[in-house]
């Protein structure tokens, strides 16, 4: 009966608790948002305590993210990407210089670019492109993000590639636990300058058998190099597709996005209920109080959490 | 009177839709999508303050509603994002 008289308290509008049920006063919505802080506070502080405890899982693997990668191709009627191993050696190093500088860009701070990589792990290039993603629980997960943003869809959909190598590597960035994942497109077919359309005339003579153009202000990472006016020291065979498997694999007891997904819809279901039984009392009884508009709480709460579903850990680059 | 409650309305449908079509268009820049999410909830507080002041029954008790309605929208958005 006690109960019964708590929760009426706490969840109906009546003359006791001045025409506005408990829950949805000043105090208890502070209350709300002290909680929220302090459970999202105590989630960081724990995860770093005991990430095995509470972390994140993550299930990301290479020949998953090559399947997925070529089943995009392939639905837009493009040749399939080997995997390339000498390609994968340079996405490894391209992640060990990201947690090594402690940066999350395709430009290192010491002013290193991604064709610096490819052309340091011995693939002589003629069109590359990278592709960055961090913090995704799954391969599936990571390709959508991908497909999902313009520049990295027309990395993966690039009628020119031939060869594809990845990284899937775990680590700390910027003091945070970080799955990075690199996947570098390239291609070798070089052809004579004056037969490859998409060639520039070559500019002045360069140092090396290939220029790189200046990095675009755009997320894109693709490049198309301007190639020496010597093609023959740019062509090379088809680097052998020596695979290069990867993955990261973390299975922590409690999963953080799994617990804050529940917590944050369930706390939302029951706020926009209590809200919904206030309004229809007070319009039932036709009490006349000075409070917000019920309607217009229910609206904004609804908008936010359906938002927040494809609110993801992840981020690309 | 009912003209004006449509034109209010109006501009909080206006208000959530430009909200969640840009968290849709920034699926995957976590950063982008927690800064709709704020300038949404500060946009929503602003709302309810001249929807009332307009009405007439603007009171420091409902500012005060509708900062912690956005305050609660903005914290669970931080969670979510975890």
């Amino acid at each position: 009966m006690n109960i019964f008289r708590i929760l009426h308290h706490w969840l109906v509008p009546h003359e006791a608790n001045n025409h506005r049920a408990k829950a949805l006063h000043h105090e208890a919505l502070l209350a709300y948002v002290l909680l929220l802080g302090v459970f999202n506070l105590g989630i960081k502080f724990l995860h770093k305590q005991a990430p095995d405890v509470l972390g994140y899982a993550t299930d990301i693997r290479v020949e998953q993210l090559l399947a997925d990668t070529n089943a995009q191709r392939a639905q837009t009627g493009l040749s399939q990407l080997t995997l390339n191993s000498t390609l994968s050696q340079a996405a490894a190093a391209k992640a060990a210089d990201m947690f090594a500088n402690n940066y999350w860009a395709h430009n290192s701070p010491q002013g290193k670019t991604p064709w610096d990589f490819i052309v340091g792990s011995g693939y002589r290039y003629t069109l590359a492109g990278e592709n960055l993603a961090k913090n995704f629980q799954t391969s599936d997960g990571v390709v959508a993000a991908w497909m999902g943003s313009p520049s990295h869809r027309a990395n993966i959909v690039k009628p020119g590639y031939q060869d594809v190598g990845f990284a899937v590597v775990n680590g700390v960035l910027n003091g945070e636990e970080t799955t990075l994942v690199v996947q570098m497109f390239g291609a070798t077919n070089a052809k004579p300058v004056a037969q490859i359309p998409q060639v520039q005339a070559a500019a002045p003579e360069p140092a090396k058998t290939v220029v790189l153009p200046k990095e675009p202000a755009a997320q894109t990472s693709e490049k198309i190099p301007v190639v020496s006016a010597e093609p023959q020291t740019i062509i090379q065979p088809a680097a052998q597709p020596v695979l290069t498997m990867g993955a990261v694999k973390t299975t922590p007891l409690i999963n953080i996005s799994g617990l804050t997904q529940r917590v944050g819809y369930v706390f939302v279901g029951l706020l926009i209920g209590v809200l919904a039984v206030d309004a229809y009392v007070v319009s039932k009884r036709r009490v006349v109080r000075l409070v917000g508009h019920n309607i217009a709480h229910i609206l904004f709460l609804a908008t936010i959490i359906i938002s927040g579903l494809t609110l993801v850990r992840g981020s690309l680059i | 009177m009912k003209y004006h409650q449509f034109i209010h309305g109006f501009v909080l449908f206006c208000i959530l839709a430009g909200g969640a079509l840009t968290f849709w268009y920034a699926a995957g820049d976590t950063r982008l999508q927690l800064t709709a999410g704020v300038v949404t909830s500060i946009a929503y507080v602003a709302w309810g303050i001249i929807h009332h002041a307009l009405q007439g029954d603007l009171h420091r008790n409902v500012v005060i509603e509708y900062i912690l309605i956005g305050s609660i929208a903005i914290v669970l958005l931080l969670t979510l994002a975890l």
